[in-house]
């Protein structure tokens, strides 16, 4: 199980990624989590919000009202350039602390 | 699956409501959360059942952890905060507001003329208040000119005897200037025709209490005041002027003054007038004062400069102390006195003409008052029409404070509207005010006109104005919620909650102008009651004057009034002369009386009586009938019995039991040195006035003119055709005894009499003013509340009719409604009118500030007016097709 500062550092880092390739809604982003971790990360409304409206503060994402036709208007997340320059700048520092841990547990992969 | 679905807004809502968010802000999370919860219930609820799901879910929303997000929203929201109130965004809700009120002229001429009348009525009461008692005297800092006087409750006996003037003067430090003046009058000669003016007898600090110094010439100076030093005078601008031909070269000239030489030493600057208004000329006191004792000399009213480092406690404080002193060396039998210092103005304006004209302004306030009622309930019937475009603005992002401030922008703008016609109206309301008071005696530093100050204050008055009569109406437009009203078509429910504000309002007013009524209707009942008055004697077609003669001997003075009495009584046409000590009505002197043979234990127990000493013309000229007895007759002349004439109300007061003839009484109290005075005759009473207008039937005596010793100055009267009794035939009968003799003091006695009730007759005029104002203001708001509350009931009313109830129903229960306000506003504002009355009993005569038959009168106006302004708005309901109010909504 993953502490939650680890968890903390590293939900921003994966719903910037999430939002790399296309643009989504809050319960979207919570699933997409729940599903790739495979129930190892989770959240809730309590956790994900606070989390979403702070990256939007920082205008890493931006949340829109969309419509689309034969459906309710929902809020859609997308990534800013800022956000993506953070992405970049996060996917760097990850590298470099995993080939750092690497070095120092003598862990390889296969 | 939908039609069992969970709302979870509700929740989300009252969980978010706490953080008081931006409504747009709140209404987006609410909706997003909601989503959020909705499709994870839809994931969850198969699993594990609906019950535990919709625990689990609302678990979530419980935790601190949503406050951090809601706490980012709030940041967010704080920029938009500071925009509301840039003056871009303040001009643009002025053209908004201005816009949206040129829709609507009836509004804009309605509030406007309420609140302009409102501030116009407030404007000119404070500009006379202005005027008389705050702006003070025309000289420089005369905040710091003192009046120092001896406490006195009744204020009767409240002046400074020179010898004590004297030691004040030698040991105070607190004033920079000290005087002394007691009022006289002179006649001066030199010009075209002798003049009587009036004079100021004057120490030599006096003049210099002002700062202003003499544009000819000198001030008094210290020797002028004994009594050694040959006699000086100075001159005013007008007497320079008009005796003088403004000449340059009059000082060291003579002035004649009583028929004596004065040195004209100076000439003061034009409109100076202290120590009061149209003085002519001052003279030095010269009495000697080497003997007196203090309490002795004549009695002064004296004036002060403060030091400009002392404040009015401090020499209040030293006067105290030094009055104290000099008690001790005061002749015996003469009570202690403590000295006041005051300022000027306040000092020397009796307290109840200030309780008089607070109470006035207080009674104007209260007029505009209820003219802020009115509009605010204009703008609460624009506020409800508008609920819908309120809830979009409130919707598309527009902040509570936004909308109030909207709303005070709108009534920000009438109130500037009405502070424009309202200074147009102090105007005129000033320029009438004036031109009614002119004639009137009155102070010399009143200077009513739109001061700076006055402005001010009228802009004060339309801001509180506005506030007063927008923020009502703003709060309930920033209260109404936001969904209620978009889904609502018919504002059925927020019209309901105004509808309440509005009758409360309404109350409000009707007690407001009760009170205002009920003192108008004092004030009419004291008009009325003066104009009823009897005087008792006749006036009409009778011319009256006054003379004084310089001469002090006294065979020369008994030799004038005779030929005097006998030109006047033999002019062609007079029907009557007379010559008197002072005119019936408003010249009687006054004082205690003894009777022969009755024993009095204290001063206070000798009767009071008002006197008159006349000449036998006196009853066929003022056609006064003997009731009793026989009038004054040429008989009674120096050598023969003094007698005296009284009236029924002597009789009733001072002999209830005993036929008064024969008795013989005196003037005077116990220190009296007079003549016993045989009754030989009794009148009926007749209408004596006095400044207050208490007693006007007071104890009277007339005692014979030609009885009295060392007249030097008398009445006249004149009954005849206009030709006859007119101020030319008397001057010229005057002059021709006695060339430097003025005749002065000339008018109708009518006008003689109607002078002292002049103020009494202008204030109560004024409150009738505001009375009626109040009154229209009042019935013209309870008509729009009820045209307002019955149009929001068409339907309903329609709904009643149509099944049955009949017109007169329909009239009948809006009435009982509108009676409730009516109902309660009247009692309230009795208990505060009757407060109110008692106030302003200054500017009552005759009646009781309870007077059960005002109450009455007012109740039932008040009343009448209020149902007509229910009855005509429910009976035009009752004329509505049911079907046509059934489908409106």
């Amino acid at each position: 199980m993953l502490t939650d500062e680890l968890k903390k550092g590293s939900a921003e880092f994966l719903i910037l990624s999430l939002l790399e390739v296309e643009s989504r809604h809050g319960y979207e982003l919570q699933k997409l989590i729940e599903s790739r971790s495979e129930g190892v990360l989770t959240f809730n409304v309590a956790s994900l919000y606070p989390l979403l409206y702070r990256m939007e503060e920082r205008g890493w994402i931006v949340g829109r009202w969309v419509e689309k036709s034969g459906e309710r208007r929902k809020r859609f997340y997308r990534l800013t350039p800022a956000g993506l320059a953070a992405l970049e700048a996060q996917r760097e520092s990850w590298k470099a602390f995993v080939t750092a841990i690497n070095r120092v547990s003598g862990v390889r992969y296969a | 699956m939908p039609n069992d679905r969970i709302d979870w807004r509700a929740d989300i809502r009252s969980r978010v409501a706490r953080a008081r968010l931006h409504p747009q802000d709140e209404a987006d999370i609410v909706e997003e959360v909601a989503q959020h919860l909705e499709a994870q219930f839809d994931d969850l609820a198969p699993r594990i059942g609906a019950g535990p799901a919709r625990a689990r879910l609302l678990a979530q929303l419980e935790g601190p952890e949503l406050d951090d997000a809601l706490a980012r929203r709030r940041r967010r929201a704080r920029p938009t905060r500071a925009r509301t109130w840039s003056i871009t965004s303040l001009a643009r809700d002025v053209r908004y507001a201005v816009r949206s009120l040129r829709r609507s002229p009836g509004t804009v001429i309605a509030g406007t003329a309420a609140l302009a009348i409102g501030i116009g009525l407030t404007a000119v009461m404070y500009s006379i208040i202005y005027g008389m008692l705050i702006k003070g005297l025309p000289y420089e800092r005369s905040d710091r000119i003192a009046l120092v006087y001896y406490a006195d409750p009744a204020r009767e006996d409240d002046q400074v005897p020179l010898a004590d003037f004297l030691r004040f003067t030698q040991q105070q430090r607190t004033l920079s200037a000290l005087g002394g003046y007691f009022l006289a009058s002179a006649n001066i000669a030199g010009g075209e025709q002798p003049e009587r003016v009036g004079a100021v007898r004057v120490t030599s600090g006096t003049l210099e209490v002002t700062g202003v110094r003499a544009m000819l010439g000198r001030t008094f100076i210290p020797n002028d005041n004994t009594p050694a030093a040959p006699p000086t005078a100075i001159l005013s601008y007008a007497t320079w002027r008009d005796q003088f031909h403004s000449d340059s070269g009059v000082v060291g000239k003579n002035v004649r003054v009583d028929g004596k030489p004065y040195a004209i030493v100076g000439v003061m600057p034009d409109s100076f007038e202290f120590p009061r208004a149209s003085t002519r000329l001052w003279l030095p006191i010269q009495t000697a004062t080497d003997t007196l004792r203090p309490g002795q000399g004549p009695g002064l009213t004296v004036v002060g400069r403060l030091r400009d480092d002392i404040e009015y406690d401090r020499a209040q404080a030293e006067f105290a102390t030094l009055s104290h002193q000099i008690a001790k060396d005061r002749a015996p039998g003469t009570a202690e006195r403590r000295a006041v210092v005051e300022p000027f103005v306040r000092g020397l304006v009796p307290g109840r003409v200030y309780a008089l004209f607070y109470t006035m302004l207080v009674a104007v306030m209260l007029v505009l008052l209820v003219a802020c009622a009115n509009v605010a309930n204009l703008l609460l019937d624009r506020a409800v029409g508008r609920t819908r475009e309120i809830g979009i603005r409130t919707a598309l992002g527009a902040t509570r404070l936004a909308v109030v401030r909207q709303s005070l922008v709108e009534s920000g703008t009438l109130a500037a509207l009405a502070a424009v016609v309202g200074t147009l109206i102090a105007r005129l309301g000033i320029a009438l005010f004036n031109g009614v008071m002119l004639k009137s005696q009155s102070y010399f530093w009143i200077d009513i006109r739109l001061h700076p100050q006055v402005l001010a204050f009228v802009l004060v008055m339309a801001v509180a104005a506005s506030l007063v009569s927008g923020l009502l109406p703003a709060l309930q437009s920033a209260r109404l919620d936001v969904n209620t009203i978009l889904k609502d078509e018919s504002h059925a429910a927020s019209s309901l909650r105004v509808g309440r504000l509005s009758r409360t309002i309404v109350a409000v007013e009707i007690a407001l102008s009760s009170v205002m009524l009920l003192v108008a209707g004092f004030a009419t009942k004291s008009i009325a009651n003066l104009r009823r008055v009897e005087p008792g004697f006749a006036s009409a077609d009778v011319y009256t004057a006054r003379v004084s003669l310089a001469s002090r001997d006294p065979v020369r003075q008994q030799q004038f009034f005779e030929a005097l009495d006998r030109e006047l009584t033999a002019m062609p046409g007079a029907k009557g002369a007379y010559l008197g000590s002072g005119l019936p009505g408003t010249g009687w002197g006054g004082g205690r009386i003894a009777v022969e043979g009755r024993v009095y234990a204290r001063p206070q127990d000798y009767p009071p009586a008002r006197t008159l000493a006349v000449t036998p013309g006196f009853f066929s000229t003022f056609g006064v009938p003997v009731r009793q007895g026989r009038a004054i007759n040429a008989g009674d002349v120096s050598e023969s019995t003094p007698v005296a004439v009284v009236s029924e109300s002597f009789v009733l007061q001072v002999f209830p039991t005993t036929d008064p003839i024969g008795h013989r009484i005196r003037l005077g109290g116990p220190r009296s040195e007079g003549e016993w005075l045989t009754i030989v005759g009794v009148v009926p009473t007749l209408f004596a006035t006095t400044f207050a207008m208490r007693d006007v039937r007071p104890p009277e005596v007339f005692t014979a003119f030609w009885q009295q010793r060392n007249v030097t100055s008398a009445s006249i009267a004149v009954r005849g055709p206009a030709e006859v009794a007119a101020a030319a035939p008397i001057r010229r009968i005057v002059t021709a005894l006695d060339a430097e003799t003025p005749t002065y003091a000339t008018a109708p006695m009518t006008e003689v009499l109607a002078e002292p009730t002049q103020v009494l007759r202008v204030f109560g005029t004024m409150f009738v003013i505001f009375g009626i104002v109040s009154l229209v203001l009042a019935a013209v708001g309870v008509y729009a509340v009820m045209t307002f509350s019955v149009s929001r009931r068409v339907r309903e009313l329609g709904i009643r009719m149509a099944l049955g109830a009949s017109g007169g129903d329909v009239v009948r229960m809006v009435c009982r409604q509108g009676a409730k306000q009516v109902v309660l506003g009247i009692a309230l504002g009795f208990v505060a009118g009757a407060a109110v009355a008692r106030m302003a009993r200054a500017a009552l005569f005759g009646v009781a500030p309870n007077d059960p038959v005002v109450f009455a009168v007012v109740g039932a106006v008040l009343g009448v007016s209020a149902l007509v302004a229910c009855i005509i708005p429910a009976v035009r309901a009752t004329r509505v097709d049911p079907l046509v109010a059934l489908r409106t909504d």
